[in-house]
C-alpha cells in the first residue's frame, strides 16, 4: 500500500509549520536536537481455545513523543493527544533537560550521506528543508501489505485457526489441548526532527502462535510453534498452516522420551535457526552502543580487534524483506540498514542510535528503536544472525565424540558486563560418537559470550533465519528475529542431573 | 482528598458512556476499566543527569458480552465522538466471534462494595502531590556515590542555567569510593521514579470500584572493572507506596559493594548442596507455583499442580497466604480485574494446596468454585526446621475452617510476627554450608511438568560465612521436589514489594558447574 505525505499529516492532525513550532518550544531552553515521533497503532487478536474462537478484540494506541537531546542527555515526554496545546505541553516537559546540562560539541547527523539512493522502502521520506526527497515512494519496500490488515475482517481468519487445530489433532492423537492465537497490527508513524527531516512509515506485523499440550499415559508435555512477519493478511494461508502444524507436531515421541542429561562441560552443537537466540543474548546486546558508550559492555574498547576466529561474520540486519525485525526506517528516521558487527572475526561496528553515533563520531546504523511513542529510542537489534560458514552440518555432528545438540530454546539471559549467559534448552539430543542419540530437554547451557565466540570450532553452511515471535525486552519490548547456521562450540557448561 | 493527576469526573463520565453505548447497541453485559497513570523519572549516569522523562497515560478497556460472545477492546482516544465509534466497532467485532456459554460477568454478590474513592487501603500518599522536579533530582542524587555538592546547580525545573562543570572522568575520580581498591568504577546508573496509578472499574450490573496508589522507588547499578579486565555489576533498590519510606542514601554504595563481592569467582564442584536464596531473588521460585495454581493453566492441562487441590504436595512447613487486604502495603487491592472482592486467603497450608485462582470464566469451564482471578500479595510465613527456638507457632494464623479465607480475627500478617532473627545470615548459619544464591541468570520452569533449570549466581558459604563467589552454575530439579525440601523461610521479605517472599533455604539441590 502506497501512502502519501498528506495521509500521515491528516492521520496525526498536524502540519509542518505546527511541528516546527513544537520543536522550537522544545529547544527554547537550549539543547541541540529535538525529534517528534507520532504513532497510531491498531492491534488485533483472535484466540482459539477448546476448538472455538471465543475471544478476540482490538486495541488502539495513539500519541506523540517529544525528545530533546542536550549533548548525550535526554529529556522525554509524550502526549496521547496531538492537539497543538497538548503537544506544546509535552515539548515543555521534555525541555527541562536543557535547564541543567550542556550541549554536545558534535552535531547529530542528518540523513544525507546515508543510503537513501540504494535503500528500498514503501515509506515516504521528505523534509520541510531544501535537501529533502519530497514525497518519493520507494518501489521495493522491506515490507508491504498486499492485503492490508486494516481492510480485512477478523471473521475471515477464524477458519484458519480452526483448520490449524484440526490438523494438529489429526496428525497426533495425543494432542489434548490446543491454543492458537492470531495477532496483527498496523502502525502509522511520522517522525519530524530539528533538521527539518520528515519521515513517514506504515508498519504491518502479523503473528500466529500455537501451543499444544500432549497427553500420554498420564503425562503431559507441551510444544509450541510460531511465525511472525511484517506483511499483510496474505501471510494467512496453506503454507503458513502447514509450517506451524509440522513444527508443532514434530518430535513428540522424543519429547516424552527425553531426559535431562548428566551435566558438565562438553562440546555443544547449536542447530541452525533458533540457536540465534544465543547470538542475540550472549553477543548482540554487548554490541549495542549504549552499553559500550557507558563502558559497561564486554566489548567496550575492543573496536577493530579480533574477537573470534577468522571466517566468522555477525550481522544485524533491518533489510530482510518481510522479516519481523525489518525497518524501512528506525524510530529516529534513519534508513534501515544491514550492519556487520563482526567481519571475518574482527569487531567492526557497534549498533548505534543517534546519541551513540555522535559519541563515536560515526553514522547511525538505523538501530534507534522504541516500543512505542511512550519511550525514547535506544540502540536495539533487528534480525541478528551469524553468516554462513563452510562446514557441512552433518560433518559437524560427526566430529563430536560426546556432547549435546540443541535446537529449541525458550529464553536466554546475559550479564552485559561479565558476558556470562544462560539459555534454557527445550529440546535437543545427546551426541555420542558422532551420532544423535537420546533426546534431552529442560536443561540450561551456560557460558561466557566472548569465550564462546573464541571457542567456535566450526560454522555450517546452512544459515537459517528463525521467523518465530521473538521479542527483545531490553527496557522496552521490540520485535526482532534471530538466525544461525549450525555451529560447534568447543566447551560449554550443560546443566543436567 | 484531591488526587494529583487523578481520574476526573469527565473521564468517569466517558467510562459510563461506554457502558450505556454498549447496552444501547445490544450488549447484555459490559465492563469498563479506566486507567490513568503518571510516571516521572530522573536518571543519572555517573552522578550527573542523563535522562528526565514525564509519562502520562490514560486508557479505556472495554469488555463486551453480546449474544453469549465475548471480546476485549481498548483505546486511548477518549473523546465522546471517538468513543462512540470505538464501542460500535467493538460490538460489531464481538458479534463475529463464536458463542461461549461460560463468558459472563461475575455474580454481583461477589463484587466489592466498599471501594468508593480508591483511598480505602491507604495506598495513595498525599506527599506525592507536593513533589517538585528539584526534589526528584535531589532524591536521585542522594543515592549516588559521586559527589553531590553541586546538586542545586543541576536541578531541572529551576530557573538557573548553571551548567555542571565536571566530566564523568573527574566525577569518577572524586567518588567517595576512591581508594587503592583493585578495581575501577566503569559506571553508575541511578534512577528515581515516582508515579500515581488511578483505576476506575464499572460494569453494567451496577458495580463501581476505584483503586488509587502511589509508588516511589530508587534503583541503582554500579559496574566495575577489576585489574584483570573483567567487569562486574551490582544493584540495589528501594521502593514503597510512601515517599518517606524511600531513602536513596547508601544505595549505590551497597551496589558497589555487591559488585566488588563478585570479583574473582571460582567454580564449585557439581553435586547436591544446600541452597539459600536471598530475599531479593526468592520470588523467582514462587512464581512457577502461582502460575501452576491458575485455573486457566489447569484447564489447559498445562499445570503440574492439576488435581492437587486439597492434597499435600509440598513440605508440611510451607505456608503461603494471599494477604490482599493489608492496608498501606504494595500489592493490596479490594477487587480484582472483574470487580470481585478480594479476601485474605490461605493458598498453601502446611504443604496442602488450599486454593486455585479461578475467575468467572474458568469457574464455568472447569466446574471449580470461583475464587479470585490471580494472586495479589503473596506472603510466605517464616519458619526454620533447624531448631524449635525459631519455629513459629502457626496456629494463631491458620483458620480451622474449610473456607480457606482467613477470618479477620486471625488476619495476622507474618510481617509482624515476632520470630527471633530469621535473617539471611541466621539461616546461612543454621544451614552450615552450601550455596547462597543472590541472583538468577536465565533459565525456566516447565509449567506442565514442574521441571526447572536456572542459571544462578552467588557465593559458596561455610559455617554461615561467605567463602567466595561462584561462577557458571546451574540448578536443576522439579518444583514439587524442591518445595518438599524446604528447610527455612526467613522473616526478611523486602519492604515495598508486592510479593513478600523472604530468604529461603532448600536441601539437596542439584548444582552443576
Amino acid at each position: 500500500m502506497k501512502l502519501s505525505r498528506d495521509y500521515f499529516l491528516k492521520t496525526f492532525r498536524t502540519d509542518v509549520g505546527q511541528m516546527e513550532k513544537i520543536v522550537a518550544q522544545a529547544l527554547k531552553e537550549g539543547g541541540d536536537w529535538c525529534d517528534l515521533y507520532f504513532e497510531y497503532t491498531t492491534y488485533n487478536e483472535l484466540t482459539l481455545r477448546d476448538s472455538e474462537v471465543t475471544s478476540g478484540g482490538f486495541h488502539i494506541d495513539y500519541g506523540v513523543g517529544v525528545r530533546v537531546l542536550n549533548g548525550e542527555r535526554t529529556g522525554y515526554a509524550y502526549s496521547e493527544s496531538t492537539d497543538y496545546q497538548d503537544m506544546l505541553s509535552a515539548a515543555k516537559a521534555a525541555s527541562v533537560i536543557s535547564l541543567s546540562s550542556r550541549g554536545g560539541d558534535t552535531p547529530l547527523s542528518s540523513r544525507s550521506g546515508s543510503h537513501l539512493s540504494s535503500r528500498p522502502g514503501d515509506a515516504t521520506t521528505l523534509s520541510s528543508g531544501s535537501s529533502a526527497v519530497s514525497g518519493e515512494i520507494y518501489p521495493k519496500p522491506y515490507y508491504q501489505s498486499l492485503h492490508p490488515w486494516a481492510e480485512a475482517s477478523s471473521e475471515a481468519f477464524i477458519p484458519f485457526l480452526k483448520d490449524l487445530e484440526q490438523r494438529i489433532k489429526s496428525r497426533d492423537s495425543r494432542a489434548a489441548k490446543v491454543i492458537a492465537r492470531l495477532s496483527y497490527s498496523y502502525t502509522d508513524t511520522l517522525m519530524f526532527n530539528s533538521l527539518g527531516e520528515l519521515t513517514c512509515d506504515s508498519r504491518p506485523l502479523g503473528s500466529v502462535t500455537v501451543s499444544v499440550i500432549y497427553s500420554s499415559e498420564g503425562r503431559n508435555e507441551s510444544k509450541s510453534a510460531s511465525r511472525s512477519f511484517r506483511c499483510g493478511a496474505e501471510m494467512i494461508g496453506e503454507k503458513l498452516c502447514e509450517e506451524l502444524v509440522s513444527e508443532a507436531t514434530r518430535g513428540i515421541d522424543a519429547l516424552f522420551e527425553a531426559r535431562r542429561p548428566k551435566g558438565g562441560k562438553m562440546p555443544v552443537v547449536m542447530g541452525a535457526g533458533a540457536s540465534g537466540i544465543l547470538l542475540h543474548e550472549a553477543m548482540g546486546h554487548a554490541f549495542e552502543a549504549d552499553f559500550n558508550r557507558k563502558g559497561q559492555s564486554i566489548f567496550a574498547e575492543k573496536m577493530g580487534q579480533r574477537i573470534c576466529p577468522q571466517g566468522i561474520d555477525i550481522i544485524d540486519d533491518g533489510t530482510i524483506p518481510g522479516n519481523r525485525g525489518a525497518c524501512n526506517f528506525d524510530d529516529e528516521g534513519v534508513p534501515g540498514q544491514k550492519t556487520y558487527m563482526v567481519s571475518d572475526g574482527i569487531l567492526t561496528s557497534y549498533l548505534h542510535d543517534r546519541i551513540s553515533a555522535r559519541h563515536y563520531g560515526v553514522e547511525p546504523t538505523g538501530n534507534g528503536r522504541r516500543e512505542s511513542f511512550r519511550f525514547a529510542p535506544l540502540p536495539r537489534m533487528r534480525a541478528t544472525y551469524m553468516g554462513n560458514g563452510t562446514a557441512d552440518p552433518a560433518s559437524i555432528i560427526a566430529d563430536v565424540r560426546k556432547g549435546v545438540f540443541v535446537d529449541e530454546f525458550s529464553n536466554g539471559q546475559v550479564k552485559i558486563g561479565e558476558g556470562d549467559f544462560t539459555f534454557y534448552v527445550k529440546s535437543g539430543f545427546l551426541i555420542e560418537n558422532g551420532r544423535l542419540t537420546a533426546p534431552v530437554k529442560d536443561l540450561n547451557i551456560i557460558g561466557n559470550g566472548p569465550q564462546a565466540l573464541v571457542d567456535i570450532l566450526a560454522v555450517g553452511n546452512d544459515l537459517k533465519i528463525d521467523n518465530g515471535t521473538w521479542t527483545c525486552g531490553k527496557e522496552q519490548s521490540v520485535p526482532v528475529s534471530v538466525g544461525m547456521p549450525t555451529v560447534l562450540v568447543k566447551s560449554l557448561t550443560v546443566g543436567g542431573e | 482528598m484531591n488526587i494529583r493527576y487523578g481520574i476526573t469526573e469527565k473521564e468517569i463520565e466517558a467510562a459510563r458512556f461506554c457502558i450505556d453505548c454498549a447496552s444501547s447497541l445490544g450488549a447484555e453485559g459490559a465492563r469498563v476499566s479506566l486507567s490513568k497513570n503518571v510516571l516521572d523519572t530522573v536518571a543519572l549516569l555517573n552522578g550527573d543527569i542523563d535522562k528526565v522523562t514525564h509519562c502520562a497515560d490514560r486508557s479505556i478497556y472495554l469488555y463486551l458480552y453480546i449474544d453469549g460472545k465475548y471480546g476485549t477492546y481498548s483505546t486511548n482516544l477518549l473523546e465522546n465522538e471517538q468513543l462512540e465509534d470505538f464501542v460500535r466497532r467493538a460490538v460489531d467485532a464481538t458479534r463475529m466471534l463464536t458463542r461461549d456459554e461460560f463468558r459472563k460477568l461475575p455474580e454481583a454478590s461477589r463484587c466489592e462494595r466498599n471501594a468508593v474513592d480508591g483511598l480505602e487501603l491507604g495506598l495513595y500518599d498525599p506527599a506525592y502531590a507536593g513533589i517538585t522536579p528539584r526534589q526528584r533530582t535531589e532524591m536521585a542524587m542522594a543515592g549516588s556515590i559521586f559527589p553531590g555538592d553541586d546538586v542545586r546547580k543541576n536541578v531541572p525545573g529551576d530557573a538557573t542555567d548553571d551548567a555542571r562543570d565536571d566530566t564523568s572522568d573527574d566525577a569518577r575520580d572524586d567518588a567517595r569510593v576512591k581508594d587503592a581498591a583493585p578495581y575501577r568504577i566503569i559506571s553508575e546508573e541511578c534512577e528515581w521514579n515516582d508515579s500515581v496509578d488511578d483505576n476506575y472499574l464499572i460494569d453494567s450490573q451496577g458495580f463501581e470500584g476505584r483503586h488509587t496508589e502511589t509508588s516511589f522507588s530508587f534503583w541503582t547499578e554500579v559496574t566495575i572493572c577489576a585489574e584483570d579486565g573483567k567487569k562486574y555489576s551490582g544493584y540495589s533498590w528501594k521502593a514503597s507506596t510512601r515517599l518517606k519510606d524511600v531513602s536513596a542514601g547508601g544505595c549505590s554504595q551497597e551496589a558497589l559493594e555487591k559488585a566488588v563481592a563478585q570479583m574473582n569467582p571460582k567454580r564449585v564442584r557439581s553435586g547436591k548442596k544446600t541452597m539459600v536464596v536471598d530475599c531479593n531473588s526468592s520470588s523467582r521460585l514462587v512464581s512457577p507455583l502461582l502460575s501452576a495454581l491458575s485455573a486457566s493453566a489447569i484447564q489447559q492441562k498445562n499445570s503440574f499442580l492439576e488435581g492437587c487441590l486439597g492434597k499435600k504436595v509440598f513440605s508440611q512447613d510451607f505456608y503461603l497466604d494471599d494477604l490482599a487486604r493489608t492496608p498501606g502495603k504494595a500489592g493490596s487491592r479490594l477487587f480484582d480485574t472483574e470487580g470481585v472482592a478480594t479476601a485474605d486467603r490461605v493458598v498453601i497450608e502446611g504443604g496442602v494446596v488450599r486454593m486455585f485462582f479461578v475467575n468467572t470464566y474458568m469457574a464455568g469451564k472447569t466446574g471449580l468454585e470461583p475464587t479470585i482471578e490471580g494472586v495479589s500479595r503473596p506472603v510466605v510465613r517464616p519458619f526454620s526446621s533447624f531448631g524449635k527456638s525459631s519455629v513459629p507457632d502457626h496456629s494463631h494464623n491458620i483458620p480451622d475452617t474449610d473456607t480457606k479465607v482467613i477470618p479477620a480475627s486471625a488476619r495476622t500478617n507474618p510481617d509482624t510476627q515476632v520470630i527471633p532473627n530469621l535473617s539471611r545470615e541466621e539461616i546461612m548459619l543454621q544451614c552450615g554450608e552450601g550455596i547462597l544464591v543472590t541472583g538468577f541468570n536465565g533459565g525456566n520452569c516447565n509449567q506442565t511438568t514442574g521441571d526447572f533449570s536456572y542459571g544462578v549466581e552467588g557465593f559458596l558459604f561455610s559455617k554461615g560465612k561467605i567463602i567466595h563467589p561462584v561462577r557458571e552454575m546451574v540448578i536443576t530439579g522439579n518444583m514439587t521436589e524442591l518445595w518438599n525440601s524446604l528447610l527455612a523461610a526467613g522473616d526478611d521479605p523486602r519492604e515495598g514489594t508486592r510479593w513478600q517472599i523472604p530468604t529461603l533455604a532448600f536441601k539437596d539441590v542439584t548444582f552443576n558447574s
